[in-house]
């Protein structure tokens, strides 16, 4: 009797044959085997050495990273600015989805704006509409989706099949997405971070490096690397 | 030495080359004289089924059910011609139009001694990749490699030309119907019977067409070419018939367009640098857009991914009646990444995502933000230059200016109008959107003004101000009217 070769019994050889018909068929499509995380860990430097020293290296790549700030003055968008210089100190792109339309060029120097590739969202769900394309874009080194001061009714409107399908293609791509959340909200996410900042009035005089030095994050769930549970 | 390139049934293969699945069915081409419209040529399936030349279209349908009757293509007869000298451009310098389909090629001076038949094939093959079916013959002059051509299955050589011309069959001479009648009823079958007449007897019994035959046969000079220069552009166009209302037959037309296109630049060692898109419509109106390849390339994919996605978004007014593509020839980029300088991988692939994202936002939403000069709060314009190609790290304006104290502000777009009670001249108590409660400190105010001099002149005072609940807001007065134009985090 002629077996056709998607009748063959489940068994290794049959499993292998499965995956090389599929890749023939769907060249798109990965498997989760595929697409599983790497074994030798790669950082993108934040380019603050504390954040650094917390993550072991950096954003994780092809992982997504929540950094939470519910507090007011919790120092996101500070964080936010400092990722831009960053990105201009290491003469790479970064892509700020903004969920809120909500970034203020004005306090960036131009020459560091030069390498921001700035979307402007009104909703989380455009955001994560941008997300997803950039995400199969490639072209970016770090993705940053801003949805910190998005009203939480949008959240609701986000299903958890959202997150875990922007963590695959950032899994698939080697790129690493840096999510900014009023709460956590991620279930998926490789690393959480918490920013504990409260600034006030009080910090009006203190120059960068000075509201660089407040900054205070908390890593509240560490990637799969050895990385233990410390305070920044 | 020269070689003839013919497409034999140059019209029936010009109207079906971009649907080259009809070859395996029954289908035959109407000429379209004034009188009556006949079959001119058909297809092999059609031909065994009893479909001859001359027929009527209805006389044609009657020999075989499911003929598909098809109409000349004069829009593809033209690219079709222009693409055949492109092609015999690759090959030699000097290029002839002979005729409809035939293609004449002078290959004095080209090392072709050793192997004439691999590089015959090689045009062949350069043809057929352009589903076009070539034959090709070599001979002394012209004339006989015309000849030759004729004969070619799909390549010959007329290595003695004597012997060849003499074995051909008298039709390949092409006489008029009464000449060839003639010499027929006499016996005579083959050019070389016909020679042997000679040339004094034809004369007598025959008049000057039939020395003009003998002429043709019986020289062996060489004429000379009329030198053509191929056309520089890269089009390709269709007529539809019925007029497509959908994207879908449209895309699908398009990707061969693309991607036969994309074949004609290779063959000339170039890419596509430009695409230029224009569709007619029933209505007489048209439609064109210019599309500019950000990394020129030559990749089907990433061409037909630049239209397609551009023209899900796209709505015409009436049905599209004709489509013509054109591709602008360019050098393919070569660049290079430097040590420490990382720039946009993929051009292309993120200029459809720029596409996609501006079908999502709309125009104004992506790019890179320009501070504009000028002390108008929030001032900026979205550039998209210099993405694909960095800009070079010059101070711009503004560069020398220190940050804003404080945390940096995330903006509410538009301000969120607010009611502020002052006390002491200072803000006491806020009611906005965003927050509604005392305030417990507050600095400020910090006044500026701009453009006082014309119409666009502005003046407002703006405070920092702190709430009870820790939140830190801008607070803006304008016109006696207080906003909150975003909150410090």
């Amino acid at each position: 009797m002629v077996t056709a070769p998607y009748m063959k019994p489940a068994g290794a050889s049959g499993i292998i044959e499965l995956r090389r018909l599929l890749t023939e068929r769907f060249p798109q499509a990965r498997t989760w085997a595929e697409s599983a995380p790497l074994k030798t860990p790669s950082f993108l430097p934040t380019g603050l050495p504390r954040l650094d020293a917390l993550l072991q290296g950096g954003w994780l790549k092809g992982a997504v990273t929540e950094v939470s700030a519910s507090g007011p003055g919790a120092g996101s968008a500070l964080l936010l600015r400092a990722l831009l210089r960053q990105s201009h100190r290491a003469r790479q792109w970064m892509a700020l989805i903004d969920g809120r339309d909500s970034f203020d060029p004005a306090g960036v120097e131009a020459p560091v704006l030069s390498r921001l590739f700035w979307v402007r969202c009104q909703t989380a769900e455009e955001a994560l509409k941008a997300a997803d394309l950039l995400l199969r874009d490639r072209n970016f080194p770090l993705v940053v989706l801003d949805l910190k001061i998005n009203p939480a009714v949008q959240f609701r409107k986000i299903s958890g099949a959202t997150w875990f399908r922007l963590q695959r293609l950032a899994r698939q791509n080697g790129t690493p997405l840096v999510a900014l959340t009023p709460r956590a909200m991620i279930a998926g996410a490789e690393t959480r971070l918490t920013l504990e900042s409260r600034f006030t009035l009080a910090a009006w005089p203190l120059s960068e490096e000075g509201l660089m030095g407040q900054l205070k994050f908390e890593l509240a769930r560490a990637a799969e690397t050895g990385v233990v549970q410390a305070a920044g | 030495m020269f070689a003839v390139i013919h497409l034999p049934d140059f019209q029936l293969q010009a109207a079906l080359r971009l649907e080259p699945e009809l070859w395996s069915q029954p289908v035959a081409l109407l000429e379209e004289p004034p009188a009556k419209a006949v079959v001119w040529q058909m297809t092999e399936p059609a031909r065994q089924a009893g479909v001859v030349r001359g027929q009527t279209a209805t006389q044609a349908a009657a020999r075989r059910s499911g003929l598909l009757i098809k109409s000349r293509a004069r829009a593809q007869e033209q690219t079709v011609a222009g693409l055949l000298l492109q092609c015999a451009a690759c090959f030699s310098p000097a290029v002839e139009a002979t005729a409809e389909g035939v293609c004449t090629l002078d290959l004095k001076g080209l090392p072709l001694e050793g192997e004439p038949e691999r590089w015959a094939q090689t045009i062949i093959d350069s043809l057929a990749r352009l589903q076009l079916q070539a034959r090709l013959g070599v001979g002394d002059t012209p004339q006989i490699a015309a000849l030759a051509a004729r004969r070619a299955r799909p390549f010959l050589r007329a290595r003695d030309a004597g012997e060849f011309i003499a074995a051909l069959p008298l039709a390949d001479l092409e006489p008029s119907p009464d000449i060839l009648e003639i010499l027929q009823l006499w016996g005579i079958r083959t050019v070389g019977g016909f020679l042997a007449l000679g040339r004094e007897n034809l004369a007598e019994r025959l008049g000057p067409e039939a020395v003009e035959l003998f002429e043709r046969a019986a020289s062996r000079q060489a004429r000379p070419l009329h030198l053509a220069v191929p056309d520089e552009t890269f089009a390709e166009a269709m007529d539809f018939e019925p007029p497509v209302e959908t994207l879908e037959p449209l895309l699908f037309v398009l990707r061969r367009f693309v991607g036969q296109l994309a074949r004609r630049l290779e063959m000339v060692y170039q890419v596509a640098a430009e695409l230029k898109l224009h569709l007619d419509l029933s209505s007489g109106a048209a439609w064109e857009r210019l599309f500019l390849v950000p990394a020129p390339t030559s990749d089907v994919e990433t061409l037909f991914r630049m239209l397609q996605t551009h023209l899900e978004n796209v709505r015409t007014d009436a049905p599209i009646v004709a489509l013509r593509l054109c591709a602008k020839p360019g050098r393919a980029a070569r660049h290079q990444f430097g040590l420490f300088e990382a720039a946009l991988r993929d051009p292309n692939q993120f200029h459809e995502t720029l596409a996609r994202l501006t079908a999502l936002l709309g125009p104004r939403r992506v790019g890179t933000p320009l501070l504009e000069e000028t002390y108008r709060p929030d001032s900026f314009r979205m550039e998209l230059e210099g993405l694909v190609a960095p800009r070079p790290d010059e101070p711009a304006s503004g560069a020398d200016d220190p940050p804003p104290a404080g945390p940096p502000l995330r903006r509410f777009r538009p301000p969120a109008p607010a009611v502020v009670e002052m006390r002491s001249e200072r803000p006491a108590l806020l009611r906005s959107g965003p927050f509604t409660g005392p305030i417990s400190r507050a600095s400020g105010p910090w006044r500026a003004s701009g453009q006082w001099w014309d119409a666009q002149g502005w003046a407002r005072e703006e405070w920092d101000v702190q709430t009870w609940r820790g939140d830190l807001f801008r607070l803006a007065r304008q016109d006696e009217q207080w906003f909150v134009d975003g909150i410090f985090d």
